[in-house]
């Protein structure tokens, strides 16, 4: 029998600035934690607390893990604070996955915006990994300014794929900053790209208003209810269904979800508060 | 089988001095004898004291003993104290089952709860009497254990009337056995105890005549907001209602961990607090009052229902009793029911 509360004890060994409030730690779990894109794992500071994040790194490699945490509120605070050589406490992984099956031979579309984009490299690099199994894979990408973008250094390596196209917007430039691609909201790009969503899925992933006006726009150009997969954030606090803090109607996100297709939830109240 | 009542109470006694290598047994007491309301509370069985094991459901939740207000969770350490709790009423039967449902057969295992339970051995009894809060009948029970017990009593004058609920009884009734007299029951016992229940359950009926309701929930969520304020007016968040629940099992998971060591532990937490849904950035889906007090109806009556297909209310009134703002819980069911009636 499996302790769900069981704290893997995992070795911080690089931490990235990724923008001026987000940071990417990078570190190794003493136990390997088996787990598939879009669920979540609980990462605990000792005496501190926990909290839920999705690993940003592919499943495909279970001994290495990349999380990315925006500062927002005390524990990430604390995180914020950690350096290469501290060791912190991993439950999980927990949750629902991404339906990479029914993803494969189709042409996919990934949403993000902001820290939204974590879950979504994870994702992304999964999908990369056998990136022959899809058609395509359209990655739009936003953040509020240049200095915002996260994973900047390896957009150049993600471009080099035939069927795969990574489009990065920012809201605005300020003065000040340089920047060549695109400037507008990142669920604009929808009108610039070659949209397929006839039975093509979509998956949407950032700040609760970015969510809900991306799966508005999503559903407006024809895509499917049953195709557009959200991740839902709540305080997901126990990770298995018991604490009920994270209901959403009879949902748990981090039971039923994290990962939920609009057609499961699109009844229940305040999804994206 | 029928047991004469001081005979039952000296086995009790031997057994809570270690007899069948058991370390405990607990048993209902009077919370305060010159009370002229009876109540009741768990506690650890002494020798001189009069036990009641008719009556009705104890202050305190069968949870306290399974589910403890704050517990270490990981590392967890055997717990190999075999106890027989004996006085438990129906809507605990119920409450348990419940959080069974929650906390063993959701896919994953809370191992403290599980060891608590592997370890007990329940005796459930009859109820006799009526506390003025007493509601199981409102939500398809009654004031009498039909399963989820070891062993249940029901009081036939100077004796128990047992009834054996589960194959794991079987070892400490053969220890009953070899200690003292067990008679076998006839059929008038039987008949006696069936009289004297539906006796008890007609009253409860009566008793809460005007609070009925129609039983179903399934539009409840339609209920406007408006109906809700009007209900939780008086409601000062608390959360007396959650914590003294049988069936509320809402938890805080506190990192106590060390240098050395990781350690989890979990108590508590209520859905009536501000602070419970609330992330990080100060964000939560339920910041009025009233949207937490709404919650905790849909949790009883819509969420623990699509999720275990049971309503989570066991109709113990314990909310209703420990309520500071006196909100009668039965009462809140049966406006909004009958609202969700006309919606429908």
């Amino acid at each position: 029998m499996q302790n769900p509360y069981e704290v893997i004890p995992a070795d911080v060994y690089e931490v990235i600035q990724e923008s001026p409030l987000i940071r990417t730690l990078r570190f190794k779990p003493k136990k390997p934690i088996t787990f598939k894109t879009g669920q979540f794992i609980e990462v605990g500071i000792p005496g501190i607390g926990e909290g839920p994040f999705t690993p940003s790194s592919s499943h495909y490699i279970v001994d290495d893990m990349d999380v990315t945490i925006m500062k927002t509120g005390f524990l990430t605070e604390q995180v914020h604070k950690l350096h290469a050589g501290a060791t912190i406490g991993i439950r999980g992984p927990f949750g629902s996955n991404y339906p990479l099956e029914k993803f494969k031979g189709k042409d996919v579309l990934i949403l993000g915006g902001g820290c939204g984009l974590a879950p979504l490299r994870s994702l992304f690099l999964t999908m990369l990994h056998d990136n022959k199994d899809y058609n395509s894979i359209t990655f739009l990408a936003g953040a509020k300014t240049p200095k915002d973008c996260i994973y900047k250094d390896e957009v150049s390596e993600w471009r080099k794929y035939d069927n795969v196209r990574f489009i990065r917007a920012v809201d605005e430039v300020p003065p000040g900053e340089q920047w060549a691609e695109d400037v507008c909201l990142v669920t604009k790009l929808l009108q610039k790209i070659n949209m397929k969503p006839d039975g093509n899925p979509a998956i949407v992933c950032g700040p609760p208003v970015m969510m809900k006006f991306g799966t508005f726009d999503l559903l407006k150009y024809g895509y499917k209810e049953e195709n557009l997969y959200l991740s839902m954030e709540k305080k997901m606090y126990c990770g298995f269904g018991q604490c009920r803090h994270c209901v959403i109607g009879g949902y748990y996100a981090c039971k039923d979800g994290p990962v939920f297709t609009y057609d499961q939830i699109k009844n229940e109240e305040a999804i994206w508060d | 089988m029928i047991v004469n009542k001081n005979d039952f109470h000296s086995f009790l006694k031997k057994v809570n001095n270690g007899l069948g290598n058991i370390n405990e047994v607990i048993v209902p007491y009077r919370a305060r004898s010159d009370d002229e309301n009876p109540s009741f509370h768990f506690q650890r069985f002494e020798e001189n004291k009069i036990l009641f094991l008719d009556f009705f459901r104890t202050i305190d939740p069968i949870k306290i003993l399974f589910y403890l207000f704050r517990e270490k969770v990981y590392p967890i350490k055997n717990k190999n104290l075999k106890r027989v709790i004996v006085g438990v009423k129906a809507c605990d039967l119920k409450a348990l089952h419940l959080l069974d449902k929650a906390m063993l057969q959701s896919g994953f295992v809370d191992p403290a709860y599980k060891q608590w339970r592997d370890n007990s051995l329940i005796i459930s009894s009859d109820c006799d009497y009526l506390h003025e809060t007493c509601s199981c009948n409102l939500v398809n029970g009654h004031p009498f254990p039909e399963n989820g017990f070891d062993l249940n009593l029901s009081v036939i004058g100077g004796n128990y009337f047992i009834q054996i609920g589960s194959e794991r009884s079987q070892e400490f009734v053969e220890l009953m056995k070899k200690e003292i007299t067990v008679a076998n029951s006839t059929v008038s016992d039987i008949e006696i105890v069936k009289a004297n229940r539906e006796k008890v359950f007609n009253r409860l009926i009566e008793k809460n005549n005007n609070l009925t309701h129609s039983g179903d929930f399934s539009e409840i969520r339609k209920v406007e907001h408006k109906s809700w304020e009007e209900v939780s007016e008086a409601c000062i968040g608390c959360g007396a209602c959650t914590n003294i629940c049988p069936s509320c099992y809402c938890l805080i998971l506190n990192d106590e961990s060390t240098d050395k060591d990781f350690i989890k532990v979990r108590s508590y937490d209520s859905c009536q607090w501000y602070g419970y849904a609330r992330v990080a950035g100060g964000g939560t889906p339920r910041p009025k009052m009233t949207e937490r007090f709404r919650n905790r109806y849909l949790c009883k009556f819509d969420y623990m229902y699509k999720n275990f297909g049971e309503f989570g209310c066991t109709g113990c009134g314990r909310c209703t009793e420990a309520c500071a703002a006196k909100i009668d819980f039965r009462q809140v069911v049966k406006n909004v029911s009958s609202v969700a009636q006309e919606v429908n």
